[in-house]
Order: C-alpha cells, then structure tokens, then sequence
C-alpha cells in the first residue's frame, strides 16, 4: 500500500520537480481517462455509420433532458447504490460478496410473498415497512447461507456468494412457475400484482418512487456506521489486518456473519424497492444483473459509501443513456456493454496506485 | 492514499458535471442536431408524463417512427428473427417513418422505459413483441392514448393496445402427425425452455398428432431453464437420444444445434420458428413457421391510416394457418410420399374446419380429461395451457 | 444409464474443464481472472469464425485459444501493469467480452461449419462402458485429458513449475533467482486465456458447431469456482468440471423419468452439487492457498 513516491528514492531536487509536474498530470490524466473511452467508441460508432457527436447529446439528453429522463436515471441507480454497499460494506471487513444479484432475488422474492399472501389488505403506513423487513430478511437469509458456508464451513465467500447466484436465480423461477403463479395471469409466469397501497409513492410526471430516497439514507447509515462507531472501527480494524484484529480480540466470525448478513439486508431491500417501486410483481428476471453492477460500482467508489452516491449514479446513467444508443443508433444491444466495459477499464487503468 | 481518492472523486465530479453541460446545451431548440427520429418538436409534446388525447386525432397517426422491441437478438434463427424479419417489411413498406428497434429488453419495467424512450423519439406504433412486454406496453399505453400497441401472443388488452398471434399450434399438430408417422422406436423428443403456456400447449399439439397416427407414441419433454443455450441443448438433445428417442423437435429462441445434434447422431428432427431443412438433409421431416411480414405492413397500415379503432387489430386477433400467418415448411428428402399425402389431407381438413387438434375430449398426464368431448376450446383456454397431455412425459410445476 | 450420465459428464464438461486448468495455471501465479468467461467466449467466437473461414476445426481451435489470450492480456495489463484490482478488472472483462463477442459475431450465427467429430479410437472403445464413455470424443476432448497430467507434471515437476508457484507464493524467491515475477505472471494469464480459449472453442467448434452470443452462459464463472474447489490442483479440477458435466446430464436425464420433481429444483443441482462438494474439500484443507492469492482476496478492504 505505498505510493510510488515512497517506493523510488527520488534526490530533494527531484522529488521538488515532480511535485511541480503533478497537477498538471494529474488532470491531464483526468481529462484523458474520462475522454479516452469516448473518442475511442466514437471511432467505432463512425466506422459502423453513425454520427458520434449527435448520438452522445441525444444519450445525455435521454438521461438528463427531462425529468422523466432524469428520474429514469435515479431509478437505474437506486438497487446499484443498495447492492453497490451489499458488496462495499463486507469489503471494508475484508469480504468479498458478488451475491447482490441472488441476494436481491431472494429480497425480491420474500417481499412479493409477504404483499401477497399477508399483506394485502395492510394499510401503507404497515404494509410497507412490513414489506421492506421481509425483503431485507430475505437478502439477509441468502447471505446467511454464505455466511454459515464461510464462518463455520471455512469456504471461500467469493465462489459461494457467486454460485448461490444461480441457485437464486432458479428458485424464484420455482415459484413464479409454481406457488406464487398469479392465478389471473393465463398462466404465466409472473406473481400476482402486488395491492395497490403497498406500491412506493412516485413523483408526478416520472416513474421516480420515493425508493431512492431511502436508498441515500442507507448509504448515510452505513457510513455512519462504519466511520463514527465502534462496530465499524472493528470492521475496519479487521478489513485491515486480520490477524492484528485477532490479536486485538476482536470476535472474527462474529463480524464475518455481521457484515455478510446486514449486506444481504441491503440487497434485498433493493429487491424490494425493485417490487415496490417499479414492477409491482414479481418476475423470473426482476433485478437481473444490479448485482453486478453494484460490485463494480463499489469497486469504483473504492468501498466508500458516499462516493458510492456518485459511482452508482453514473453507471445509471449509462445504463439509461444506452438504450438511446441502441435505438439511436440502431447498433445491436451489445455495443452498450461494450461502451460501459471500456469506461471501465479506462478508470481501472488511470487510477494507478493500489496494487491489489 | 488520500490524495489518490480525492483524484478519483474529482474525475467523477468533472465527468459529471460536463455531462450536465452537455445537456444544458443540448436542450433549447438543438433539437434538430440530435439523430434521425428524435424530433424536437415531439418530444416537447410528450416528455414526462401523459400527454393528453390530442383532440380528435385518431391515436398511432403522426408520428415519425414505428418501434419494435425484442427479448432476444435478431440472429437467433428462431422467435425473434421472425419478428426481426417482419419489422424489415415494415421499414420497407414505410419509407417515410423510421423504424426504431430494441433488442435484449428484459421482460420486466425496463421495458417501459425503452417504449417511452421510443415514444420521445417519435413513435406512435409500437411492436412489443414478446409476451413478457405486456403489462409494461399496458402501462405505457395508458399514459400515451395517442400511441398505439400491438402487442405479440398478449391475452389482456386496452383502448389502445391490440394483440395479435398465430396459432402456431395447427402446423405443430401436423408435423406431430408426421413424426409419429417416421419415428420407428415412437419415442419423440421435444426439448423446451420453460413452463409458459405457449410451450405446453405446442407439446400438447404435437403429442396429439403424433398420437393420432400412433397410439402408442410418447413425447419426453426435457426443460433446459433457457431460451438459448447451446452447450446445454446439446446435452439435451444428447441425452434424449441416449434415452431412445428417434425424432427431435424444440421450443428454444434458437434452434440451430438441436437440429444439426440430430443430423450428426443420426435421428430426425422436426424444426420450429424457422425452416432449417438445409442443415439436416437426411433427418429433416417438417417444421413450423412464423410468417410476419404481411401481417405487420397491415397492421402498420391500419394504425397509419387512423383505422385502429374498431379493426380487427383491436382486441385480440388470431392468424392462423389459413391466413398465412403461420406456415406448414417442406418435407425433407427422406420422408415417403404416403407420409406427405397424409400430412397435406389433414392439413387440408384443419383448413376447412372438418379437424381440429384440440377437440375434446382431451386428458392430461393424469387422465384427467380436461376438454370435455365435443368442446372445442377458445383462444383464452388454449393459451393459457398449464397441463401436459396423455402420452407427455415429464413434469411442470404445479 | 450411469454410462449415460459419466458420457454426458465429459461432453457437458470438457469446456469447463479446459477453462479450469487455465484458471488455475494463472492463480498458482497469483492472479485470479473472473473475465474467463469473456475468454471463453473470446475464444468460441475466434474458433468458429476461422473454422467457418478456413474449413478447418484445428485451425479454429488454435484461433480460439489466440483471441482468448488477447482478451487476457488486457486483465494482465490492468493487474500486473496499473495495478487495478484484480476482481473488478475480472467482471468488466466478462462484460466486455460478452459485448464484443455478440457484436462482432451477429454475422456468424446462422453458419454452418464443418467442425469436431467424434472419432473413437479403435480397440479401446470397444471395451465395454469404459470404451463408451472415454473413448468415443472429439479430439479436443482427447487432448483436454492429456493435457491434465502434462500440466501436473510441468507444474510440480519442473523448474518450470517451481517459478510459476513462486511467483504465486514467495517473489523474493524469484528476485533471488534474478527472475522477474512480473513476467512469470504475465505469461500465466496468457496462458490461462490461451486454455479458456481453447475451452470456448471446444464448445462452439466441437460440441456445439454453433455460435450464439453469450453461448457459454455462466460456465467460465463455473470454472473459476472450479480451481478453488480443486485447492489449485489439476486432477481435482478435473474431477470438479466432469461432476458439474455429470450433475447437468443427471438433471436431463431425471427429467425424462417423469419424476414429480419441478424442473426448477433440477436445474440447481449442478450448482447445489458444485457448492457440497467445495463444502467438503474445504472443511479438510486451507494450507494451499497460494499467498499471492491470499493477498488478492483481502486486498479489497479499504487500507
């Protein structure tokens, strides 16, 4: 974890020189990873017959131009910012969860299954918050596994968060084929539509539900936390130096199952602000891929929750900005990936300076 | 450490605030920059919110562009190419609107945001065409009674939203005759991606026609949990001619492996969604088609015209065999004449109404009959199948 | 039946088990590469398209584990060069590679190739169960086999061996044999995209003789989990790969009994499995862990 200023040994006089060099660099460096990713889509973009410059404006116009857009773009962000700290909150204690996507299922899942076989007549002021609790409790459970797997079962939480996903995946499948099947819906595969009351307020004029809201005041919470309290200085003591932690006597396992079950909470949360605020039923695909976009979007926050407001913000806006590329540009679906993957990796590149 | 975060914040500050910049100075009048359909003058109008039933207009009529968006990709060989062929048409027989396609749209709320985004850049016809985009084109449709939606395979619909299918099942139900006709052990394998009805009842099809020439065939149904997958419909097809099975057909989104397994291992195969007799000239029998094009210019043209209302695009229309929207593909080399023959006179009694493959009465797995004799089932019956028919085997949950 | 299933265990899980043992060849060297499946895609698209091109499945097959390569040295590039993390830099590679793949390969979907064929070996599959279940493959999956006791060889039998490990456990080891671990690395993420390569093209070239984009769906994730379930050994990687192939021909083949099972329970047995076993391997061992990867999995916290 040194920088390379510490690692050369640089004379006085040269040390003064680079330290003059440095904010030049460092924004040139700025302007060229943002600028790099575009200018190099932008050659791709005219090489397939479109015009970059007016593609761009259009994209930023769809995510921006009007409040719609913008509300769009705020909706993409709220389950990214929630499995973003899913993934955040375990990597300060030295975990590495990339189950958000199963976890945020599960969420999902409970929370469709407690509005519609409990809740259906519950007035908001309980309904809600009630739906909130088991969509927690069911990110909460799916991580649970990973934790038993990794505290008691030694296992790498990586690969088991990883392959719970798919499991996850297939189990909602199970019930949305089977036991949760809305019986008015032809037979197919979605679960009944949730009431209306347990429905998240939405804005006037956009789809903007009161879900992101809540999405920013947890990223408070875990910040909190993690910065003003004593659990959250054991985290970081422990996210730091394992082994120092233990001789600290802090209680290891203790935080492990912590950390990994108030992440999956997170995740499900946004599974069911996902029910709530959106889709209003439960779907085999709901919530698909948010819990990889969350990892990364952690990543880039480097694991700090507030920064995380700004990185999850910006990878909704992609994502929202990309479908009028797709339908503006009539390239296929594919080439969004390919644009977020390079703004990616152009970040990954310029932000020299953690040897992992 | 420190210094290194504060950068990165930073870059994402910049970025941010120039993207900002960017639209600020996009917004007023520069419409006209922006590419091809998006209008300024139209998505003034309809940005954010309903924007009010434009007096008198009749709704699809004005706009700029027709959208389309699919669940899968174009090139699948299979559903979404024949959607994908039949928006072809229709940019062909529109020269003047700009057709607007989205492919990959999850079956979930991000499909309302692609229809409003298709809305803003100026369509007033769209095409979902997968059954998972219903309930998103119902709520756009709703706050957008100027647009109209048709809407592939849906059973619900609205003021301004239609849907429109093909009873793909009457030529699935002949090439079920002739499978049951060519397979020598009468054991038939039908691999599948998941329980929808539109499956179920395609497998109930073929059983029955298979069944109708021999009693004693069966169908073994294996679910792959995909829509494309090759590695795993390779398995599939694998392991289904490990159990016995001579003659393979499927329900996937593609369907190329499946067909070319079958040549390789040397069993039959009956083709779904596009002809794909050239990929196996020896076990090639017969196949099932979309047919689109036709279909879509006239219900494009309907909605131009103002005519929507009160056609038979609103509501639920149904094309079937003898309209041409689906089709009945060619024999392939090894089948025998007396086979053809009887295929093209039941087909011909299908179209005259004399046969239909669903007449009661019909059991389940259970023999529990399900159609009653003499009934003959409507469309809402039919497509909303949640049983498998005598002589299926496997299991869909319940 | 059981021959049924142990056959459909090596077709299903040949690809998985070549990715593997490029995987595990790059993390003995300390870099763990999540982007496996945008290799392996790399490499079915590589494979398929010069197999339609030159009509020639060796080719293509050679092609596949190239471009695989080069999608793993853009992770090489980041991890070893800017020092990007080595996960995040891992799932955009797999975002990247299912981007690139779909776009560039929309033109090859419907082809027809002429690719592997399953050639028996003569005598040998005759013998009876054994002969059906391994010696009746295509040629990669013959090679795949061999391939697993030559890289157990090369990888604790040579000098070879002891480098690539040290570069994954003690560098100043390589410092103090003037070798530069730098380079070692790089030459195992090379190599490791070069076998996921290889594997997507056993896929598309071999098994499937088809291109859809994202064909592989899922199983270079399955590959990574797949080393460390193997405690970076390849015959264990071996066995893992061939009992997700087994546990995937198992569901089909409890499907067609018409068992009242939903097929949803089914379709997670491969997964449920692959998670029991890593489960009981895990339980017995921890001590080979390479350190370089050690070091990886906790690097994420905020120092």
């Amino acid at each position: 974890m040194k920088t390379e200023a510490d690692l050369l040994p640089l004379s006085p006089q040269a040390a003064r020189a680079v330290g003059r060099l440095r904010p030049a660099r460092k924004i040139g460096r700025q302007i060229f990873v943002f600028l790099a990713p575009f200018v190099l889509y932008g050659l791709f973009l005219l090489y397939n017959g479109v015009n970059p410059w007016e593609l761009y404006v259009s994209m930023v116009r769809s995510a921006f131009g009007d409040w719609f857009g913008f509300g769009e773009t705020l909706i993409k962000a709220t389950p990214i910012l929630l499995t973003g700290l899913a993934a955040a909150l375990p990597a300060r204690a030295g975990l590495i969860n990339v189950g958000g996507e199963g976890q945020l299922a599960i969420g999902a899942l409970l929370a469709t299954m407690a509005a519609v076989w409990l809740l259906d007549a519950v007035p908001a002021a309980a309904g809600i918050p009630l739906m909130l609790f088991a969509g927690a409790l069911g990110g909460a459970l799916w991580a649970g596994v990973t934790a038993l797997l990794k505290v008691a079962g030694r296992m790498n939480e990586t690969i088991a968060s990883l392959l719970l996903n798919y499991v996850a995946v297939f189990l909602v499948g199970y019930f949305v084929h089977g036991p949760l099947k809305d019986p008015h819906s032809f037979n197919w595969p979605f679960s009944p539509e949730i009431a209306r009351q347990l429905r998240l307020p939405v804005f006037d004029g956009t789809r903007l539900h009161i879900g992101f809201l809540l999405a920013i005041a947890f990223a408070v919470l875990v910040w909190l936390v993690l910065a003003k309290t004593g659990t959250g200085f054991r985290i970081r003591v422990l996210g730091g130096n394992r082994i120092a932690a233990e001789r600290a006597g802090i209680r290891v396992s203790l935080i492990y199952a912590g950390v990994l079950l108030a992440a999956g909470a997170l995740a499900g949360i946004a599974g069911m602000i996902e029910i709530a605020g959106i889709e209003g039923r439960l779907r085999p695909t709901t919530g698909a891929t948010y819990g990889y976009l969350g990892f990364l979007a952690a990543w880039m926050a480097w694991n700090h929750p507030l920064r995380l407001l700004l990185t999850s913000f910006l990878l909704g806006m992609i994502a929202v900005a990309g479908n009028e590329l797709e339908i503006g540009s009539g390239l296929p679906s594919s080439s969004v990936h390919m644009l977020m993957a390079l703004v990616l990796f152009f970040l990954m590149g310029g932000a020299r300076g953690r040897k992992a | 450490m420190k210094r290194k975060r504060n950068r990165k914040a930073g870059w994402v500050c910049a970025l941010m605030a120039l993207l900002m910049l960017m639209a600020a100075c996009s917004q007023p009048g520069a419409g006209g920059g922006s590419s091809g359909g998006s209008s300024g003058g139209s998505s003034g109008e309809s940005s954010g919110g309903p924007s009010g039933s434009s007096g008198g207009e009749a709704p699809g009529t004005g706009g700029s562009a027709i959208g389309f968006i699919f669940v899968g990709t174009k090139d699948d060989y299979g559903y979404n190419q024949a959607a994908y062929i039949g928006s072809e048409a229709v940019e062909k027989a529109f020269p003047d609107l700009k057709v607007l396609r989205a492919e990959n749209v999850p079956e979930t709320a991000e499909a309302e945001r692609v229809l409003e985004q298709m809305i803003k850049d100026g369509a007033k016809i769209l095409f979902p065409t997968s059954y998972g985009h219903l309930d998103p084109a119902l709520n756009v449709a709703a706050r957008h009674p100027d647009a109209v939606f048709f809407h592939q395979g849906g059973l619900k619909t609205a003021e301004n939203l239609g849907t429109y299918f093909g009873t793909i099942w009457e030529p699935v139900y002949l090439a079920g005759i002739a499978a049951g006709k060519m397979s020598k052990t009468g054991k038939l394998g039908y691999i599948v991606s998941v329980p929808i009805p539109q499956v179920l009842l395609n497998i109930n099809a073929f059983t029955l026609g298979a069944r109708s020439v021999n009693p004693d065939a069966t169908t073994t149904v294996v679910f792959t949990g995909s829509w494309c997958d090759p590695g795993q419909q390779a398995n599939a097809a694998n392991s289904l001619i490990d159990g016995g099975a001579d003659v393979l057909t499927q329900h996937q989104d593609c369907t190329k492996t499946i067909i070319e397994t079958a040549e390789r291992r040397g069993v039959m195969s009956v083709g779904y969604h596009a002809d794909a007799s050239s990929l196996a000239s020896l076990g090639w029998i017969v196949g099932s088609v979309w047919n689109w094009p036709d279909l879509f210019v006239d219900m494009a043209k309907t909605a131009v015209e103002g005519n929507f209302k009160g056609s038979k695009y609103d509501g639920k229309f149904r094309g079937g065999l003898a309209d041409n929207v689906v089709r009945l593909t060619g024999f392939g080399e090894n089948v025998p004449e007396d086979v053809r023959t009887l295929v093209e006179q039941k087909k011909e009694e299908l179209l005259s109404g004399r046969l239909h493959p669903f007449a009661g009465p019909v059991r389940d797995q259970s023999g529990a009959v399900r159609i009653e004799e003499g009934v003959i089932p409507t469309v809402e019956e039919l497509e909303s199948t949640d049983y498998l028919v005598e002589g299926v085997i496997g299991n869909i949950p319940q | 039946m059981i021959a049924d299933i142990l056959t459909g265990a090596l077709r299903s899980g040949t690809s998985v088990m070549l990715a593997s043992q490029g995987e595990l060849i790059s993390e003995r060297a300390g870099v763990i590469n999540l982007g496996t499946e945008g290799c392996m895609l790399a490499g079915a698209l590589g494979g398929f398209a010069t197999t339609v091109w030159t009509g020639n499945p060796w080719l293509g097959a050679l092609a596949g584990g190239l471009c695989g390569m080069l999608l793993s040295l853009i992770h090489a590039c980041l991890v070893l060069d800017r020092g990007a993390n080595q996960l995040a830099s891992g799932l955009t590679l797999m975002f990247f590679g299912i981007g690139v793949t779909a776009f560039l390969g929309r033109s090859f979907v419907s082809e027809q190739i002429v690719g592997f064929n399953p050639a028996p070996i003569p005598v040998l599959s005759d013998i009876p169960v054994l002969g059906e279940v391994l010696f009746n493959h295509d040629p990669l999956t013959y090679l795949s086999m061999l391939l697993v006791p030559a890289l157990w060889f090369v990888l604790f039998r040579t000098r070879i061996g002891i480098i690539l490990r040290a570069a994954g456990e003690r560098e100043e080891v390589l410092f103090a044999c003037g070798v530069n671990p730098r380079l070692v690395r790089y030459a195992a993420v090379l190599a490791g995209g070069f076998l996921a390569g290889i594997g997507g093209a056993q896929l598309s070239v071999a098994y499937t003789h088809s291109w859809v984009e994202n064909m592989t769906a899922g199983r270079g994730v399955v590959a990574v989990a797949m080393v460390i379930f193997a405690a970076w050994r390849p015959f264990r990687a071996m066995l893992g790969a061939y009992l997700f192939g087994a546990a995937q021909a198992l569901q089909l083949t409890v499907q067609q009994q018409g068992l009242p099972i939903s097929p949803y329970f089914l379709f997670m047995a491969p997964y449920v499995l692959t998670l029991a076993a890593l489960l009981i391997v895990e339980r017995r061992k921890r001590s080979s862990v390479p350190e370089g990867l050690s070091r990886v999995f906790a690097a994420d916290a905020d120092g």
